[in-house]
């Protein structure tokens, strides 16, 4: 009996309010839609998705302070006019006007991805932002130093406590938070998806252009991601910071210059494209492709080793059709857009 | 503090104690400590401030000596019990570990200096494994399980640097090592023995091993690779076990 009691007054005493709200979480799920495929790894398992991580995480992405300058944030570079990747640059910038070596990938559907970077060296959702973070030409700060800044704000620790119960802040948990935001990131609203669904009809133009899709470019850029996720030398020459991509982290000589197949969804407003941005515009990547499949060599990949044959007309169907892979109620959401007024820095 | 407090805090302890009272009586478990110690030329190890030689000829200062202990457990003819925690040692400071075993005679200590796979790829983790330790690869995944930094005028890197950041848990690039060693007599574990073990690191060892790391062409190892395992073969080699009472 005396036991009981002690139970309940310790239970009683525990909930006693500390100062930083309350904790009543609202449960979320990933949605998959509708025809997708279920996410190979189950991001949200152990990190079970709440409204609150996710508005945490929204702030912690959207939050300038968090940089060495207070300057960078997360959406400096993906930003959600531009599909969360960084409009119209082929590289995004960093603290102190410094410049990264590659284009900032589009953030979207990350749940079903189980690598992260151009040369899938991170191999978590979680554990993705401590790169940008931390990259002395992106966030420059150390990991020290984010924790500090949050455990000084109470907005944060009010956050933290209705997102984790308690307002105690760790790395562990602002991890998590961010993938609660990164991964809610879903974009299955564009044209293509409404034709699937059967809410919408390809024009015949578009309709032509899925045909161009399907044989020639459906092997690496599969549906309905727009990617396989794997990793292939599309034919481009080593760049000026001798960015050899998946070698740098697997050491295989085979690996060498295989980058990431990356989504083609909301490709019109991700422009420019590859892993530094060197070609500016969808007809331009497709004349890469018809021109490196002429004289294919070893190195290239296997789906490229026959020559794409497109007309004039045939180019233009497909860009009419890559371009219904936009989504404009991904990039316009209110839900995934900043609360306040956020400065970006370009 | 208040009377509502003071309740409060009687009811905590209470419940703790019973907590623990249940604990032991299931299981009974005996204590024995665990201390790592770090030497070099046969003398301990002081970050920054000693200056040491390898079996090359190569002098060299340390400013950081840290890495991780996994599955340690004594061995004996009792069923194996490995510690489920990951330790993250540190020659800056003292460390040692509590093990909890049954009783029994032992024969042998073993561990993994390194950290399983499983951990290296599932996401934040804390504890000895949050990154905030500043040994986890934010570029390419996965846990640094031995990082010894300091500087030798043999090297050839930037600031005469020596950097040794090992690790790697994915197929041939797999750095950990199971590191068993025999205790010189079987080891009683007894209640009210309470024995300390002394694990000694012989930095020595690490330069000459199974392979030879000259400074002077091993100065920077910074990522999971060939010369990671270069290194990480050398790990066995470099501990040695005694029984301090």
């Amino acid at each position: 009996m005396f036991l009981f009691t002690a139970c309940c007054l310790f239970i009683i005493g525990a909930a006693k309010d500390d100062g930083y709200g309350t904790y009543n979480p609202t449960y979320l799920q990933l949605l998959i839609p509708n025809g997708w495929p279920k996410p190979e790894r189950d991001y949200f398992a152990k990190n079970k998705m709440t409204e609150q991580g996710f508005q945490l995480g929204k702030k912690l992405f959207y939050d300038s302070r968090l940089s060495k300058d207070r300057e960078v944030s997360c959406a400096s570079c993906h930003q959600p006019f531009g599909a969360f990747a960084t409009f119209d640059h082929d590289l995004s910038h960093g603290v102190g006007n410094s410049f990264t070596t590659r284009n900032a990938p589009a953030l979207m559907n990350l749940a079903w991805m189980n690598a992260f970077h151009w040369d899938g060296g991170v191999n978590h959702l979680e554990v993705q932002p401590l790169g940008p973070l931390t990259a002395h030409n992106e966030m420059g700060q150390s990991l020290d130093s984010v924790i500090i800044i949050l455990k000084s704000d109470t907005a944060y620790k009010r956050m933290f406590k209705a997102a984790f119960g308690d307002a105690s802040i760790s790395s562990q948990r602002m991890l998590r938070a961010f993938a609660q935001f990164t991964g809610s990131l879903v974009s299955a609203n564009s044209k293509y998806d409404r034709v699937m669904n059967g809410q919408d009809t390809f024009s015949n133009f578009e309709q032509n252009g899925y045909r161009h899709f399907k044989v020639n470019c459906s092997g690496c850029h599969k549906e309905p991601l727009f990617t396989d996720n794997s990793f292939r030398n599309n034919g481009i020459a080593l760049n000026r910071f001798k960015d050899a991509g998946r070698q740098q982290i697997t050491g295989l000589a085979s690996d060498s210059l295989k980058f990431k197949v990356p989504s083609l969804r909301n490709l019109q407003l991700t422009y420019p494209y590859m892993h530094d941005g060197r070609i500016f515009s969808v007809p331009q990547v497709i004349d890469h492709y018809i021109a490196k499949t002429q004289t294919p060599y070893a190195g290239m990949d296997s789906l490229l080793q026959k020559p794409i044959l497109l007309t004039k007309l045939q180019k233009n169907e497909l860009v009419y059709f890559l371009y219904t892979l936009t989504d404009t109620s991904f990039t316009k959401s209110k839900r995934f857009d900043p609360d306040g007024p956020v400065y970006f820095k370009h | 503090m208040n009377k509502l407090a003071l309740i409060r805090s009687a009811a905590f302890m209470s419940l703790a104690c019973f907590f623990q009272l249940a604990a032991q009586a299931q299981s009974n478990q005996l204590q024995v400590l665990v201390k790592f110690v770090h030497t070099a030329n046969g003398k301990p190890i002081v970050l920054q401030d000693s200056a040491y030689q390898n079996a090359f000829g190569e002098a060299y200062q340390l400013t950081r000596l840290k890495y991780y202990i996994s599955n340690l457990g004594l061995l004996g003819k009792q069923p194996a019990q490995a510690a489920p925690s990951v330790y993250l040692i540190n020659a800056a400071q003292e460390d040692s570990i509590e093990l909890k075993l049954k009783a029994g005679i032992y024969d042998s200590l073993a561990f993994t200096l390194g950290v399983d796979s499983i951990y290296n790829c599932s996401g934040a983790q804390d504890g000895a494994l949050d990154p905030l330790n500043g040994m986890f690869w934010s570029w390419n995944s996965g846990y640094v399980f031995f990082k010894m930094e300091g500087y030798s005028a043999a090297s050839t890197a930037d600031l005469q640097r020596i950097e040794h950041h090992v690790g790697g848990y994915l197929g041939a690039h797999k750095a950990s090592a199971r590191v068993a060693i025999h205790l010189e007599k079987p080891l009683l574990i007894k209640e009210h023995s309470g024995p300390v073990i002394e694990v000694t690191l012989d930095l020595d060892k690490y330069w000459k091993g199974k392979n030879d790391l000259t400074i002077a062409s091993n100065a920077l190892i910074m990522a999971p690779g060939p010369l990671a395992i270069k290194s990480a073969e050398n790990f066995a080699g470099m501990f040695s076990v005694r029984v301090v009472e």
